[in-house]
């Protein structure tokens, strides 16, 4: 089948007494799109910052593509092809549209002279069409030089995410993408993240919305106090006795 | 040059950096209430030592009476600068409050060298030709008082901080402001008595640095602002107990380098210190958590 | 008429120096090194072109290299901590290099006096320009276009991707970091191009005074040079040099008739400016309008 992309293996994360993730093992495949769902302060946003990088493990390791990252620092996980949407919206407020988008350009895959010039002069061009791509795909065309700050809601969700794809990643994690999304915007996210998918890149979906997860995912992974207490089709999840023991409920309301 | 003459400079230094390290408290409480600093707060604590001798002109008072002035005279410069630079400014401008601060700490020099001509003004002191003598060592008698009222401030200040309402109030505020807002704290209220405070025992401090060195001269403002700075960064940005620590280590390395190398050179060495620690120990003596801004 | 030259020679090297600041300050990092970076460029290029006969352009040139190289360095472990932090760190840099210029000696004989730094003294007799026969417009017109040539290539930067990646720093650290930004390479970058734009001011202010020393290179300058960027607001280069003329030109000669009393006014405005207008003197909103005055009602670009 597909290879593993991402594998936890025990991974855990200690804040002083409070285990926030506790010895979680995980593993997502190339090409499928996991949903993680858990009730608020089971662990899944911790997970995507331990993930990218952003804290150091308190245990356990991560491997991406068979790799262990170990220490990196969250710039090479982006490098390597991991990227993430942030809870809260986290754009370049003061920047524009387009800037947002330069600025997360992925850096290229060797490093020297001519690859630097290339990058200068010529490359230019490629880094131009990928923004532009990435444009297209949020509908945000028209407003490329418009402050990322003065966008409404929905378009400065829409360009968070594209701001993810614009550094070409392999892995998508998503944190909560509709969190204060209508029913009409979260109908459009479920098809942008199945384009997504089929662009080719592996999607983890973070999300409270059980509509949109139970639609989009392949399979679900369910966080409980940091532990992982199930794992398995949309279906199986929803008969899981623990899982509607732990939180089920939640349905569509924001 | 012996290990006693060593010890003793190292000591002497130790007794002195307890003002340092009331004024790196100062400096240390703002920044854990407001996330700003006040770069004038030095220069305030040396402007209410100079205001204190005013009333010299006026009456034969007897020295602690001017150094309780210069705390009430500090006090009243640390209220003034907080409505100047911090009470109107926006949240979403940082800068402009530390600028706002930087100017203060211009207007202020420039008044004391105004008022005094630029001339170096005696400062009164207690017990200075006290000297004990412990075997082969010697304790100066003002260098004593100088340590034990600093200690006092530190220890009234820590006081008030962990066995008061408004203590409490203040502790909630660093913590967390908007929380502490919603259960009734009064954010302006708080943040004007922090600077009244901390004023009050930087004043204080001001009249320590004085009555040790014998005298008062505007000349002593930057270099108490930078070494208060270079204490509170040592011990860590908001944490009180590494403020006394760093704030006596650099008041006895400033005291070791000046017997070593001299006084010209001595602060070269002090900033190197910084530096050693930034390396080293970037979070400060008793890292407060992460590295906040 | 010379005065006038004097003084736009003086707007120059506080502009460079403004600049120095504002390129780091796009980082969201705090510094107040530019002293100590100017001391550093100043010796270095006067010792080139006094004691070792250089020409002015290659002297500048290695002042402003050797600056960046020790701003390079001190930018490592300085950057390892945050925002105020990196501010007393500078500070205490800044102070370290004006001492040991304090101490400094290097003397050789020139003909039949001896030239060279000397210590508390000063460094004397940094006479390139008159020995050369330049006029003191052509000294102002040389420092201008030292000026012309930073402003047009920090004005490139911003427009490129490097500028917007400085700015994206300075807003948001956790959000650069995650998509892909080297934070450590880009304070450090910045901070070296801080120094090597300090490091020409000095240079060129050393040899249009021809006397340094280390008096000239106190915080009160390098406070100077933070006012311009965070005065002139953050959107653009032209506003630091709009706060290098309303601060060093009205400001400074403007109210000299005041004597005595002008230094004490300068605090006083200062405290005054930031509550008035805590984001800068050209912030986003007001070059925005600026933007649509001068392009026309009909100008989008």
């Amino acid at each position: 089948m597909s290879a593993a992309l991402l594998q936890l293996d025990g991974v855990s994360r200690r804040f002083g007494g409070v285990r926030a993730v506790d010895a979680v093992d995980l593993t997502v495949a190339q090409g499928e799109i996991l949903g993680l769902i858990g009730p608020n302060g089971s662990g899944k946003s911790t997970i995507v910052n331990l993930v990218c990088g952003l804290f150091p493990l308190s245990g356990g390791r991560v491997r991406f593509e068979g790799r262990d990252l170990a220490a990196q620092p969250p710039h090479r996980r982006v490098a390597a092809g991991i990227a993430r949407t942030f809870q809260s919206i986290r754009l370049f407020g003061q920047l524009t549209v387009w800037q947002n988008l330069w600025v997360a350009q992925s850096p290229p895959a060797k490093r020297s002279v001519a690859v630097f010039a290339a990058r200068w002069l010529g490359g230019h061009r490629k880094a131009r069409e990928a923004i532009r791509e990435a444009l297209e795909f949020a509908g945000l065309a028209g407003q490329r030089d418009q402050l990322a700050g003065s966008l409404s809601f929905g378009e400065q969700r829409r360009l968070e995410l594209a701001r993810a794809l614009a550094a070409r990643p392999k892995l998508l994690l998503l944190d909560e993408p509709a969190a204060g999304m209508n029913a009409t915007e979260i109908a459009e996210l479920d098809e942008r993240i199945r384009r997504v998918r089929e662009g080719g890149i592996t999607v983890v979906l973070i999300e409270h919305h059980m509509e949109l997860v139970m639609s989009v995912t392949d399979r679900i992974a369910v966080l409980n106090f940091g532990r992982k207490i199930a794992e398995g089709s949309p279906g199986e999840i929803q008969a899981h006795h623990e899982v509607r023991e732990a939180y089920l409920g939640a349905g569509g309301e924001p | 040059m012996s290990a006693l003459e060593l010890a003793q400079a190292v000591f002497d230094g130790l007794l002195f950096g307890a003002t340092y390290a009331v004024i790196g408290i100062g400096f240390t409480l703002i920044f854990g209430v407001m996330h700003k600093i006040n770069m004038a707060y030095a220069a305030a604590s040396l402007a209410g030592a100079y205001a204190a001798l005013l009333i010299l002109l006026f009456v034969q008072a007897p020295a602690l009476v001017v150094f309780l002035l210069a705390g009430v005279a500090g006090g009243v410069i640390g209220l003034v600068i907080y409505v100047c630079c911090f009470r109107f400014m926006p949240l979403a401008a940082p800068l402009a409050p530390l600028m706002a601060t930087i100017g203060m700490l211009m207007l202020i020099d420039e008044i004391i060298v105004h008022a005094t001509e630029g001339m170096p003004l005696p400062y009164p002191a207690l017990f200075d030709n006290v000297m004990l003598q412990l075997g082969e060592f010697t304790l100066r008698g003002d260098l004593l008082l100088v340590f034990g009222v600093s200690i006092a401030c530190m220890a009234l200040m820590l006081l008030l901080l962990y066995r008061t309402r408004l203590g409490l109030a203040t502790r909630a505020v660093a913590q967390q402001p908007v929380a502490a807002q919603l259960c009734g704290v009064r954010l302006t209220r708080v943040n004007a008595l922090t600077f009244l405070l901390t004023g009050l025992f930087g004043g204080i401090a001001g009249a320590m640095i004085g009555a040790s060195v014998g005298t008062l001269s505007p000349l002593l403002i930057l270099p108490v602002t930078i070494k208060g700075l270079i204490v509170t960064v040592i011990g860590g940005l908001g944490s009180i107990p590494g403020a006394i620590v760093a704030g006596l280590l650099v008041g006895a390395c400033e005291n070791l380098f000046q017997f070593l190398r001299g006084v010209t050179e001595r602060d070269i060495y002090v900033m190197l210190l910084l530096f050693v620690f930034l390396v080293f120990r970037p979070g400060g003596i008793f890292a407060p958590g992460r590295g906040r801004d | 008429m010379d005065f006038y030259f004097g003084l736009a020679q003086t707007l120059g090297v506080h502009t460079l120096l403004g600049l120095s600041v504002y390129i780091v300050l796009l980082t969201g990092q705090l510094t107040l090194a530019q002293a100590g970076f100017a001391a550093i460029g100043a010796y270095v290029a006067g010792m080139l072109t006094v004691i070792a006969g250089w020409h002015i352009v290659p002297a500048l040139a290695a002042g402003s290299l050797a600056t960046s190289l020790v701003a390079c360095a001190v930018a490592f472990p300085a950057l390892r901590v945050r925002g105020l932090m990196l501010a007393v760190a500078t500070i205490a840099f800044g102070e370290a290099v004006r001492l040991f210029f304090f101490n400094f000696d290097y003397q050789v004989w020139k003909g039949d006096i001896q030239v060279g730094p000397l210590g508390g003294e000063g460094f004397r007799q940094i006479r390139f320009f008159p020995e050369n026969g330049w006029s003191t417009l052509e000294v102002m017109l040389f420092v201008w276009a030292c000026v012309a040539l930073v402003m047009a290539a920090l004005w490139w930067t911003d427009r490129s991707r490097a500028g917007a990646v400085l700015r994206a720093v300075g807003e948001d650290e956790v959000a650069a970091q995650s998509v892909g930004v080297n934070l450590t390479a880009v304070k450090v970058s910045a901070m070296t191009a801080s120094g090597a734009i300090a490091g020409l001011g000095g240079g060129l202010y050393a040899h249009y005074t021809t006397h340094i020393e280390h008096a000239n290179f106190t915080l009160g300058l390098a406070t100077f040079a933070i006012a311009y960027p965070i005065l002139g607001g953050l959107s653009s280069v032209f506003g630091t040099l709009a706060a290098v003329v309303f601060i060093q030109g009205f400001l400074v000669e403007g109210l000299r008739f005041l004597g005595d009393w002008r230094n004490l006014l300068f605090g006083a405005l200062i405290v005054l400016a930031m509550n008035l207008r805590p984001r800068g003197l050209l912030d986003a909103a007001t070059a925005a309008r600026l933007k649509r005055l001068l392009t026309g009602p009909g100008g989008a670009p």
